[in-house]
C-alpha cells in the first residue's frame, strides 16, 4: 500500500507538477497559430492533391492509373517521420551540394511539404472509395445525356462522393493534428517542439502532460463531429437506393483504415 | 415506310463480356417515328443491344449507325451522337443531389451551353408534359417511382433527342404506377418520337409498338407486328416465351 502510495507521489512530481504546469500552459498555448498553419495548408494540399491523384487512379489513361497507384503505395508505406527527414535534411543536403539552393527549405514549408505528400496518399483512398461507392447508374444516366466524362465526374459523381467522404476526411484531419506534432524532429517550434524545450528547462517531464491535455482537448470536439457524421450519412442514405445513390458504407471502412496509421512515432527524438 | 429515313442501323453487331458471347450477330433498322418493342427472356441480350445503340457498352464486330453516323468509328464524338439519343433506365438513375426541375435543365445547360431562363423553361414545360409541374422542386427520394421515371423521361427529353431508348423502365415499380409512366410513352409515341421499348408490357406493346422483335440467345428470333406477333407467333421459341408472360 505505501509502495503504491510512493509510485503516485513520484508520477504527480514528474508529470503533474502544478507549477510547471501553470507555467507551460500559456507557451504551448502561444504555439497554436504555427500547428494551425501547418494543419491547414497540409490539410488543404493533401485533399486537393488526393482528388486528383483519386481521379488518376480512375481514369482510362494507363500512365496515370500507374502514377497514382505507385504513388500512394509508396507514401502509404513510408514512415510519415522518414518522409520529414527526407524532405528537410535530405532536400538540404542535395540542394547545398549542387548548389540549387531553393531546395533547403525553411523548416515549416519542409513539414507542410511532408504531411501534404503523405496525407495525400491517405485521401486519394478515401476520395477513391468515395467515388467508387456512387452506384454506376449515375456516371451512365450522365453521358447518356451527351455529357463528357469530366462533366459527368464533375456535376454528377463527385458532388455526391463528396457527400460520402466528409467523415472519413474528418477523421483524417483529427489524424493530421496529432501528426503535426512530427515536425518537432525538424525543429519546427510547435507545440510539442516547445514543450520539450520546457521540459530541458525544468528537467521535469510535466511539459509532455500539458502538451498531451491540448492535443486531446483540441481532437475530442473533433472525433465527436466524425460521429455525429457519419451517423448522419447512415441514416439519410437509406433512401438511395431506388435512385441508384451512394451505399454509405465506405466511411466506416475507410475509418478502420485510418485508425492503422495513428502516429506511434512521435517520442522517437525525446 | 420505305422513304423514312433510317434513324439506328445494327450491322451483324457482335458483343461478348470476356467468353460469353451475348449478342451474336444482331441486324436490324430502326425508321423514323417507328416504335420498335424488344421482347425476350432474361439474358436474351435485349438490354445489351439497347445499351450499344449510344455506346455504354462497346462491342467487338459489326456497326451500329444512328442517323448516318458510325458508332463504332474511333472518330466519331460519341458525346454528340448520345445527344440525339435520349435514354431511360429500369432504376431511373435520377441524380440524387438535385430536384426534379435541376435533374432536367442539368444537361441542356452543360452540354448544349443554353441560357438558365431558356433551359428553365423547357424544363418546366416538360414537367407539365409528363404531370409533374408541382414536384419541381422535391428532390428524387420525395418522389414515388412512378414519378421518378417521369421525372427521367423529362430529363432525357430536355436534349430535344430524335430517338429514345426505353430499358425494361416499368420493370422496378409497382404495378398501380406502371401506368403512368406507360401513358406519357404512349403520348410520345402518338406525337412521332422514335422509340426502342425493351418491355415486358404486352398490352402496352400491342398498343403503342409499330414492330415486335423477340430475342433469344444473343440473336433476334422473329420480328412482326406486335398484334400478329402476340397472335400468332410462328417460332416455337417465340409461342414458349409469350405462353408464359401472356
Amino acid at each position: 500500500m505505501e509502495s503504491l502510495l510512493n509510485g503516485f507521489e513520484a508520477f504527480q512530481r514528474y508529470y503533474l507538477n502544478w507549477q510547471i504546469i501553470q507555467e507551460t500552459l500559456p507557451l504551448l498555448l502561444r504555439t497554436l497559430p504555427i500547428v494551425g498553419e501547418l494543419l491547414i495548408l497540409s490539410m488543404f494540399f493533401s485533399f486537393f492533391m488526393g482528388l486528383v491523384l483519386s481521379l488518376m487512379r480512375l481514369s482510362h489513361f494507363r500512365v496515370f492509373r500507374w502514377f497514382a497507384g505507385a504513388y500512394v503505395d509508396f507514401f502509404r508505406g513510408l514512415p510519415l517521420l522518414l518522409n520529414f527527414v527526407f524532405v528537410y535534411s535530405g532536400l538540404a543536403i542535395v540542394g547545398a551540394a549542387s548548389g540549387l539552393r531553393f531546395l533547403i527549405l525553411p523548416s515549416v514549408v519542409a513539414a507542410v511539404l511532408s504531411l501534404s505528400t503523405t496525407y495525400a496518399a491517405y485521401s486519394a483512398e478515401v476520395f477513391r472509395a468515395g467515388i467508387e461507392s456512387i452506384h454506376r447508374g449515375q456516371m451512365e444516366a450522365a453521358r447518356s445525356l451527351g455529357m463528357t466524362y469530366g462533366q459527368s465526374m464533375r456535376y454528377v459523381v463527385l458532388p455526391q462522393a463528396i457527400k460520402v467522404v466528409i467523415p472519413p476526411l474528418t477523421n483524417e484531419f483529427i489524424a493530421l493534428i496529432k501528426d503535426t506534432s512530427l515536425a518537432s524532429v525538424i525543429s519546427v517550434q510547435e507545440l510539442l517542439f516547445t514543450a520539450k524545450e520546457k521540459m530541458g528547462v525544468v528537467a521535469n517531464p510535466t511539459p509532455l502532460m500539458v502538451a498531451a491535455f491540448v492535443y486531446v482537448l483540441f481532437t475530442i470536439p473533433l472525433i465527436r463531429l466524425a460521429a455525429r457524421l457519419e451517423k448522419k450519412r447512415e441514416g439519410g442514405s437509406k433512401g438511395d437506393k431506388t435512385t441508384g445513390g451512394s451505399t454509405g458504407k465506405t466511411s466506416a471502412l475507410i475509418s478502420a483504415d485510418i485508425a492503422a496509421q495513428l502516429p506511434k512515432g512521435g517520442g522517437i527524438q525525446l | 415506310m420505305s422513304t423514312a429515313p433510317t434513324m439506328i442501323e445494327l450491322q451483324g453487331v457482335h458483343k461478348s463480356y470476356g467468353q460469353l458471347e451475348v449478342l451474336r450477330g444482331i441486324d436490324l433498322q430502326v425508321t423514323k417515328s417507328e416504335v420498335v418493342v424488344v421482347i425476350g427472356p432474361s439474358g436474351s441480350g435485349k438490354s445489351t443491344m439497347l445499351r450499344c445503340m449510344n455506346a455504354l457498352e462497346p462491342i467487338q464486330q459489326g456497326k451500329i449507325i444512328i442517323e448516318g453516323i458510325d458508332l463504332t468509328d474511333s472518330h466519331t464524338n460519341v458525346n454528340k451522337v448520345r445527344e440525339k439519343i435520349g435514354m431511360v433506365f429500369q432504376s431511373f438513375n435520377l441524380f440524387p443531389h438535385k430536384t426534379a426541375l435541376e435533374n432536367v435543365m442539368l444537361a441542356p445547360l452543360k452540354v448544349q451551353k443554353k441560357s438558365r431562363k431558356e433551359v428553365e423553361t423547357i424544363a418546366r414545360d416538360l414537367l407539365v408534359t409528363v404531370g409533374l409541374s408541382e414536384k419541381a422542386d422535391s428532390h428524387p427520394d420525395q418522389l414515388s417511382g412512378g414519378q421518378q421515371q417521369r421525372v427521367a423521361i423529362a430529363r432525357a427529353l430536355a436534349m430535344q433527342p430524335d430517338m429514345m431508348l426505353f430499358d425494361e423502365v416499368t420493370s422496378a415499380l409497382d404495378p398501380e404506377l406502371v401506368a403512368e409512366v406507360l401513358n406519357v410513352m404512349k403520348d410520345l409515341a402518338l406525337g412521332g418520337m422514335t422509340m426502342v421499348v425493351v418491355t415486358h408490357e404486352m398490352g402496352f406493346a400491342r398498343e403503342v409498338g409499330t414492330r415486335m422483335i423477340f430475342m433469344d440467345e444473343g440473336v433476334i428470333v422473329e420480328e412482326s407486328d406486335p398484334r400478329e406477333m402476340i397472335a400468332n407467333p410462328k417460332e416455337e421459341r417465340t409461342k414458349k416465351f409469350l405462353g408464359m408472360v401472356l
